[in-house]
């Protein structure tokens, strides 16, 4: 493990002060866009090869091999497209954000890579429409690459022209999962779609599709530029590379901050984020969905064994969300639920309806209300719907399984000290059953 | 009840007689959208922020008109519209206030936020004061979880939020907001 300073932020300056938004030509002044001419060199099939071979995995929650994705385009199918995942909506999740800040065009050299590389006729960066302000420095980033040839031009060696469009999405979590994203691009609501066929083989607009989250595209230039065993030489063997942690919630210093996969989170959060405000008690590893990680596991390695080590979904977003020893961890729950409740597209019976009983039972649990068999009613429901369970068709439900799960096994007191037998108001029961 | 027709046919709102849908507009989304997709249809999330931008809100009108415009039916662009919340089917005050509710700002106080903004004026999520100045929502995760508490104010986001001056901020706002919504 060798992590000698920043990667993907070496262009944003540690003190806030100091951080301004990059133009082209500072990029280009800082070694910019040299990757991508270096790219142009080089087949096709090396590019791949050299990404497979760096182990990137995906950055925007699943962890999937990035190299290995795009082998799985058909050959000489065409047109294909490749979506930039910008939608950035799972609570605790503000990385790519903070990327495209101050050092969009890093996007910009990851995409134009990976549009050569795979012979992409129009990358489209679907960025959520909260976003404002992101998609204009895009916008106008992307002005200053296609006035200077990085888009708009044939790819080299080939007659396909590479276009980049920004595509402004409109307030939907569901629109960051890649096939909901694909269907609200095309025009429609963001449900979505039963897979197969994989967007690689039919994806927007039914044609060969390559979907990526931007830190990853980020990734390319600097494996361009270093080669593959530079990025193995960070992290671990299972997850290479430098990756980026957003942090909020009670530490002292929040914010977006680089280091390798692997990193402990409690190194993280001293080393970078000034320790915890007050006493640790628990702490979400990648976003809302990733269930929680307990007391004891305040020293968890985060990289994309976490799951199978302690007992979360993954490392997700990397988005770590620390709670201190006054946090009610009833109402944090009730308040994650709410927003599957509340995300979720409805087209899974187990999702629309059991998100909305769990997120009605949690408050009633936060109420007072709560009766013994709510606790296992609450798991029961949770354990019932994802489709790793296999009963609904997107991960939105895996999400909210996950964090129920988790918060139940992890933390039972905190729920069952909040759960009175017998008390329904103006209900007395009787060994009988119920008597008003 | 599914069977009683006449209601769900009237419009819902009046109809004027000049479009939504200006020849400006048309030509704004026909000049530069078109041309990024394979078919019309994929511009309707631009066009509908086009219209957000210009009206404040989506009239019904307009969804009929995009229709037309788009080459689709009048349920194709509704089914579409009304999945997207920033898509707003009322009109709202001159500013929008997006309040996050999500865990990180739920952990650093959004609550004091919103009791503020209740305290000083007398709205709650989901109102607009009576001078149609500002509207208050509460939205999900804003993705700058490291502001938390954090707004958007219209387009522009308000992080590390002080109950106080914050509403102190929308106070000191002109009546109209500049630049559309
Ligand atoms: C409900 C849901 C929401 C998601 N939201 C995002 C998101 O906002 N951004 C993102 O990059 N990936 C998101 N993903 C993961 C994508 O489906 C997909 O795995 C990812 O964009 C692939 O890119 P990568 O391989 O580069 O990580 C989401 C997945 C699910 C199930
Ligand atoms: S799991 Fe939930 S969000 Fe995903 S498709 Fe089904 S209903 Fe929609
Ligand atoms: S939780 Fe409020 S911005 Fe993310």
């Amino acid at each position: 493990m060798a992590f000698s300073g920043p990667v993907l932020l070496k262009r944003i300056p540690n003190d806030p002060q100091q951080r301004k938004l990059l133009r082209y030509a500072d990029y280009v002044a800082t070694g910019g866009y040299a990757s991508l001419k270096k790219a142009w060199g080089m087949p096709a099939e090396d590019i791949i090869k050299l990404v497979v071979d760096s182990g990137l995995r995906g950055r925007g929650g699943a962890g999937f091999p990035c190299g290995t994705k795009w082998t799985f385009l058909p050959k000489e199918s065409f047109p294909r497209y490749l979506a930039v995942n910008f939608d950035e909506s799972e609570p605790g999740t503000f990385k790519d954000r903070y990327l495209s800040d101050y050092d969009p065009h890093v996007l910009l050299e990851g995409i134009a890579i990976a549009g050569y590389a795979n012979k992409i006729s129009t990358s489209y960066i679907y960025i959520r429409g909260e976003y404002h302000k992101q998609a204009k420095i895009l916008e106008e980033a992307l002005l200053e690459a296609y006035a200077n040839g990085i888009f708009g031009q044939k790819h080299p060696g080939t007659d396909i022209v590479h276009n980049c469009y920004v595509h402004r999405g409109a307030g939907a979590y569901i629109c960051g999962e890649e096939t909901g994203l694909l269907e609200s691009l095309e025009g429609k609501r963001g449900w979505p779609r039963i897979k197969p066929p994989f967007p690689a083989v039919a994806g927007a607009f039914a044609k060969p599709t390559i979907i990526n989250n931007v830190e990853t595209l980020a990734c390319l230039p600097y494996i361009l530029e270093h080669g593959a065993a530079w990025f193995k030489s960070m992290g671990t063997p299972s997850s290479a590379g430098p990756k980026l942690f957003g942090v909020s919630g009670h530490v002292n210093r929040p914010g977006v901050y680089e280091d390798e996969l692997g990193i402990k989170m409690s190194t993280l959060i001293d080393k970078y984020c000034g320790g915890v405000k007050g006493k640790y008690r628990a702490a979400i590893p990648g976003g809302v969905s990733m269930g929680i990680l307990g007391t004891d596991q305040f020293d968890a390695q985060l990289d994309f064994d976490i799951g199978r080590k302690y007992n979360v979904l993954g490392l997700g977003t990397a988005g770590v969300i620390v709670m201190n020893d006054q946090t009610d961890l009833v109402v944090m729950l009730r308040n994650i639920v709410r927003f599957f409740a509340h995300e979720s597209c409805g087209q899974c019976t187990p999702c629309r309806e059991g998100t909305a009983w769990m997120h009605k039972m949690l408050s009633r649990i936060v109420a007072g209300y709560g009766t013994a068999k709510d606790f296992d009613l609450l798991l029961e429901v949770g354990l019932s719907m994802g489709s790793m369970p296999g009963t609904t068709i997107c991960g939105l439900a895996d999400g909210a399984n996950w964090a129920v799960k988790t918060f139940l096994q992890k933390f039972p007191e905190d729920f069952k000290k909040r759960l009175k037998r017998d008390v329904v108001p103006g209900v007395t029961l009787t060994p009988a059953g119920a008597a008003v | 009840m599914a069977w009683i027709l006449e209601d769900r046919l009237k419009p819902y709102q009046p109809v004027r007689s000049e479009p939504y849908l200006t020849a400006q507009i048309k030509d704004h989304v026909a000049g530069k959208y078109f041309p990024r997709y394979p078919n019309k249809r994929a511009a309707l999330l631009p066009l509908f922020h086009v219209v957000m931008h210009e009206y404040g809100y989506i009239p019904t009108q307009a969804i009929d008109e995009a229709a037309d415009f788009l080459g689709l039916t009048r349920s194709e662009v509704q089914d579409a519209v009304t999945f997207y919340e920033e898509f707003r089917l009322e009109p709202t005050g001159a500013y929008v206030v997006n309040v996050c509710r999500s865990i990180a700002c739920e952990l650093c106080g959004h609550k004091d936020v919103l009791a503020k903004i209740r305290d000083v004026f007398g709205i709650e999520p989901g109102e607009t004061t009576d001078d149609h100045k500002i509207t208050v929502f509460e939205v999900e995760c804003l993705g700058a979880c490291e502001q938390a508490p954090c707004a958007l104010i219209n387009e522009d986001l308000h992080g590390t939020i002080n109950p106080g001056d914050f509403c102190a901020t929308l106070k000191a706002l002109p009546a109209k907001a500049a630049g559309g919504h």
